[in-house]
């Protein structure tokens, strides 16, 4: 034990110093306790991935389907616009009821995602009450806290958003090739649709992180005492 | 006994920065008396509103700690134990009163410094063991070091030197439902000394274990005081867990009732083990 056997005298000061100021757990250290936290917790981090995947692929293939369709429109494609406004699509891009509809459909699929955020990161922390109280008696200072919780929800995000995307975009291109056969891929607009990965991209993580926020904030303001009292 | 120091040199209310006392005691721990008061209590009140109601759980508490003391705090439930050893370890502040560690005022304390506090000058051990469910016994252990700004590698090595220590060393990575009430709180013991704690606050350490488990850890406890010079608080409502006692304050209704030294306990208990009538 080196460290704790230092001579009598030495030992003696160091008992004797001033009150320090508590450093921040490097970022890395924080990291890693936050991905163990989703590892050892992970049937409930997939059922809230879930949720992120299903929403972002859903916002992800209708962005994605528009700006194809749009795009085979404007191209002049004429064979397609027939067809296209046979099957109802086109006549949605300029039909402003039936975009309202789907945006309706897109701000639910979002809002029901962000709710289900919301409500595993509360759960979460609340079955970890007695965790944070005895992290904070260890010296875990509110910051710590805040940014585990944050960290969780955004590796459960960013997973899940990029699976959610890149379920869209699969999706997007599949009907793309039933609809128009292989010259579609002539015709797919990539620079727009990347643009709107990009979107989604930041949509689903940044929702994910809002959503963990009031429970992270709920979290790291628990005093020690009351969080260790509390019965679950 | 070491000679006192001078308590009336010692302001009432002293803030974190220059005073000349902890100055002072630096200098007699050189010599050689470690008589400076590690843990000051003084007329701390506490007052809690259950439904509105007023709950006097301390009611102007005065106790001194000298380093490397045992102290057991005995007391049935709801005399106040718990609520003194949350003012001492810096996880409450009194309605009145003031509770200095070292001579600092805890109350003067901002977020860091008590973050700190907590970290390095108190180790915690809890009756319901508290270890992070989810780590393993060294990660748990290490867990007050990477607070503390040690690195990884330095913290395992620790880690697993003090869960040999505690007589844990087979199963450092073991999760916390893979060991007993008793390696659990041995693994809470080895937490608790993780970064050289000038006081380790122990409330109720065997209330969930059975007797000879309990005695072990009292045992192990009162070793570990000698070996890593540490004051230990203990709190227990249990006759059976105060042998390794210096002194036995006994707490009842918010307030101390009396006080005993070891000499006395031995004459009131005769053989401190299975003399279940006591006190009280």
């Amino acid at each position: 034990m080196s460290s704790s056997a230092d001579s009598g005298s030495d030992r003696a000061e160091s008992l004797h110093g001033r009150i320090g100021h508590q450093v921040q757990l490097p970022f890395v250290n924080a990291v890693r306790i936050a991905w163990r936290n989703i590892r050892v917790r992970l049937a409930r981090s997939l059922l809230v991935t879930s949720g992120i995947i299903l929403a972002l692929a859903f916002l992800t293939y209708i962005l994605c389907s528009d700006s194809l369709a749009r795009n085979i429109a404007e191209q002049g494609q004429t064979r397609y616009v027939e067809q296209l406004l046979k099957q109802g699509i086109l006549a949605d891009l300029g039909d402003a009821d039936a975009r309202v509809q789907t945006w309706w459909l897109v701000g639910l699929a979002l809002l029901v995602s962000f709710v289900g955020i919301l409500n595993a990161m509360l759960l979460s922390v609340t079955e970890r009450f007695k965790e944070i109280g005895t992290m904070k008696c260890l010296g875990a200072l509110d910051g710590l806290i805040v940014q585990l919780f944050l960290l969780e929800s955004t590796f459960q995000g960013v997973v899940g958003t990029a699976i959610g995307i890149t379920i869209g975009v699969l999706l997007t291109l599949v009907e793309g090739m039933g609809l128009y056969g292989a010259t579609m891929w002539t015709l797919v607009p990539v620079g727009n649709m990347a643009a709107l990965v990009g979107i989604c991209l930041l949509a689903g993580t940044g929702l994910t992180i809002v959503g963990a926020l009031y429970p992270a904030w709920r979290a790291a303001k628990m005093q020690p005492v009351d969080a260790m009292r509390a019965e679950i | 006994m070491p000679e006192k120091p001078q308590e009336a040199e010692v302001p009432e209310v002293m803030l974190a920065t220059e005073t000349a006392a902890p100055k002072r005691g630096a200098e007699e721990d050189k010599a050689g008396l470690l008589a400076v008061h590690v843990i000051r209590a003084v007329g701390v009140k506490r007052i809690f509103y259950l439904g509105g109601e007023p709950v006097n759980a301390l009611r102007g508490v005065d106790l001194s700690v000298k380093r490397g003391e045992y102290v057991s705090i005995m007391g049935p439930s709801g005399s106040g134990k718990t609520t003194l050893f949350n003012m001492i370890g810096g996880l409450d502040k009194p309605d009145q009163g003031h509770v200095y560690i070292d001579e600092v005022d805890v109350a003067a304390l901002d977020t860091f410094e008590l973050a700190w506090l907590r970290c390095h000058k108190i180790g915690y051990i809890f009756q319901t063991f508290n270890l992070i469910p989810v780590a393993s016994a060294i990660e748990n252990v290490m867990f007050p070091m990477l607070f503390a700004g040690t690195t990884q590698a330095e913290a395992q090595q620790k880690a697993a030197e003090l869960l040999k220590r505690v007589g844990l060393g087979a199963r450092i990575f073991h999760k916390p439902v893979a060991l007993s009430g008793g390696q659990q709180q041995r693994v809470a013991v080895a937490r608790a000394l993780a970064n050289d704690p000038a006081i380790v606050l122990a409330d109720e350490p065997t209330g969930n274990l059975d007797l000879h488990t309990g005695e072990e850890i009292i045992r192990m406890l009162e070793g570990l005081k000698e070996d890593f010079h540490v004051t230990v608080m203990s709190a227990t409502h249990d006759h059976k867990m105060l042998a390794a006692s210096d002194r036995v304050v006994y707490l009842s209704d918010g307030a101390i009732s009396h006080i005993k030294r070891r000499e006395e306990l031995d004459i009131k208990f005769g053989t401190l083990q299975g003399d279940d009538k006591g006190v009280g």
